[in-house]
């Protein structure tokens, strides 16, 4: 198991001419952390990821990977550094599932390397990783959503990172495949040291899952924490706009929420013990 | 995979055969003769000083005009590009044909035609880059302005011919795409150009590949897209360029290979690459072959004798007919 590798991002702002998106992001993500990212659509969670794997460069402030600066490194030396599972990708038709994922491997090899046949023992593992290697050699085009996020998922793997981005990755899946994914990725960090910063729109997920809960709103860090301490109806009601109880699982201890419950609405205690 | 490589080097060889058989003034049976090592004087000129060099060049422009068009295709992510629609080959042209008009180049120096519609052609795609800018890889806006560049560019053409009609007849063929009367020379100047290409080409199917994929997804998996980008647009004009240099405009062949490429080979440019190259040989030597029989038809008729179909109006009516269909079924889904 390699070194994990810490983040830390100093001051960004990120804007567009008409809208600004971040104002002053500072997060630090210890080495091997499993962090969630939460808020509502348009805070900037997405925009944070991109900042952090190199997609957009900061206005303002820098993202530094370990002790590099993002902006000193390529563009190869970032993507063997961090690697980033977008929420979504354009078809790819006629491209099969162990194709697609094998140009995980890009930044390893490189241009001429990928004109080599070589039996890449790394795809071979991120094919496994996910439990997608029987369909290796399906089209990409033929799968499910569902089937499609997790070959995108072992794309990602391929890139054999120590730092793993993930936008949104249950979108478009089933209950049973939320989890799935989740697991595997909760696994796969404790086994190989992984440092895992995830944007989570389901609450119950980031507190079943997630060390550390980052809230984001208005483009400003609005919560840190551990689950326990973060997700608060206050929290609810500040960053997520829903007026919501929280409990807490009887044996795990873990908080639960009751979003859009009615007793919140009357101000009752919103605390559940 | 390797038989299907197989199967098309056979389809390259029969076609190549076909276009050796075709043309006019020779008997099958005399084409024999010579090959045999007899034959007159004139049939062993025909043959080895007419019909080679022309099938050569035939198959090895198609070939460029294939991979020009699937670099073209994967480098902005757009299966309608070609570079027929994004202003290369009506840029090349242009170049070619006021070269000629000239007076700087003519069917005695290709080379200058060569250099000339190299710059012509990357003149048309800088227009057209210029214009489209960021929208390069939405297929409907390379279309729109893939249209306006080259009706820009060929009213320019249509000028330079109304300016200098001297040399009509040969700067016609270059509008068309015809294979008739290209000799060694022509050989000579087009493989080495050719072959430089296609290898560059092939070099960068990892980036191309990976290009396929979406920018965002390129970008993450390491790869500096913008410079990716621009390599490959290089290496697809100047095979562009090299093709209308030699047989002209030939219509349609460089939007439609890449997709019977992909089709046959997949989404590996490591694969299709090549394979664009053998099946745009195919379709321009095949199609060549058939444009020689049916002139050789029509000669039989009275009063045809004079006419000859330019493989390039061949092509042209064929690759509308299978436009239409891409167009058609053309994917437009994320995942």
């Amino acid at each position: 198991m390699t070194e994990p590798m810490g983040i830390r991002v100093e001051g960004v702002h990120f804007g567009y001419p008409d809208r600004p998106v971040l104002r002053g992001v500072d997060l630090t993500v210890r080495p091997g952390e499993l962090t969630a990212l939460i808020g509502l659509n348009g805070c900037g969670k997405s925009t944070l990821l991109r900042l952090t794997a190199g997609l957009l460069r900061p206005a303002e402030g820098r993202v530094l990977l370990g002790t590099d600066d993002l902006a000193r490194l390529s563009r190869r030396d970032t993507a063997r550094r961090v690697a980033l599972l977008h929420q979504s990708a354009p078809a790819v038709p006629g491209m099969t599932v162990h194709h697609l994922v094998r140009q995980g491997r890009y930044a390893a090899r490189g241009p001429l390397g990928m004109l080599r046949e070589g039996d890449d023992p790394v795809v071979r593992r991120a094919l496994r990783d996910v439990g997608v290697e029987s369909w290796a050699e399906r089209p990409v085009d033929a799968l499910s959503g569902g089937e499609r996020q997790r070959v995108r998922l072992a794309m990602a793997l391929a890139q054999d990172t120590r730092i793993l981005l993930l936008d949104e990755p249950t979108t478009y899946l089933d209950l049973h495949h939320q989890l799935d994914v989740l697991r595997t990725v909760v696994r796969l960090r404790e086994e190989r040291g992984l440092t895992v910063v995830m944007v989570l729109h389901d609450l119950a997920h980031a507190a079943r899952f997630a060390e550390r809960i980052v809230a984001l709103r208005d483009g400003r860090v609005a919560a840190d924490g551990p689950p326990a301490e973060v997700v608060t109806p206050g929290l609810l009601a500040d960053v997520l706009k829903v007026a919501g109880r929280v409990g807490r699982d009887p044996e795990g201890g873990w908080p639960v929420c009751y979003p859009d419950h009615p007793l919140a609405a009357l101000g009752h205690e919103n605390h559940i013990h | 995979m390797n038989r299907r490589f197989a199967a098309l080097v056979a389809l390259v060889v029969v076609c190549a055969g076909a276009g050796l058989v075709a043309g006019r003034g020779m008997s099958p049976s005399a084409l024999w003769d010579v090959v045999g090592g007899g034959g007159s004087l004139t049939e062993r000129h025909i043959l080895f000083q007419l019909r080679l060099p022309r099938l050569l060049v035939a198959l090895g422009a198609g070939a460029c005009l294939g991979v020009a068009g699937l670099v073209l295709q994967s480098a902005l992510r757009n299966p309608l590009a070609g570079p027929e629609v994004t202003g290369v080959t009506p840029g090349a042209v242009l170049g070619a044909v006021t070269a000629t008009g000239l007076g700087f180049a003519g069917w005695e120096s290709p080379l200058a035609v060569v250099v000339a519609a190299c710059l012509g052609g990357c003149a048309g795609a800088a227009l057209l880059w210029l214009l489209a800018g960021r929208s390069a890889g939405d297929p409907a806006q390379t279309a729109v302005h893939g249209v306006l560049v080259s009706a820009v560019l060929g009213g320019l053409t249509a000028m330079v011919l109304l300016v200098a009609p001297g040399q009509l007849g040969s700067v016609v063929q270059w509008l068309v795409g015809t294979t008739e009367g290209r000799v060694w020379q022509h050989w000579h100047l087009l493989w080495p150009w050719a072959l430089a290409w296609t290898a560059a080409a092939w070099l960068l199917a990892g980036p191309l590949t990976l290009l396929r994929c979406g920018d965002d997804i390129a970008t993450a998996a390491g790869l500096a897209t913008g410079r990716a980008r621009r390599l490959a647009l290089l290496c697809a004009v100047a095979l562009t360029a090299g093709a209308v240099a030699a047989v002209g405009a030939l219509g349609f062949v460089g939007l439609l290979v890449p997709h019977l490429a992909l089709a046959v080979f997949g989404a590996d440019l490591r694969r299709s690459l090549p394979g664009a190259a053998l099946i745009g040989a195919v379709v321009v030597c095949g199609a060549d072959a058939a444009a020689q029989l049916a002139t050789r038809l029509l000669a039989a008729a009275p009063d045809g004798g004079a006419l000859t179909l330019p493989v390039g109006a061949l092509t042209t009516c064929v690759g509308a007919v299978l436009l239409l269909v891409v167009v058609r079924r053309a994917p437009d889904r994320t995942f």
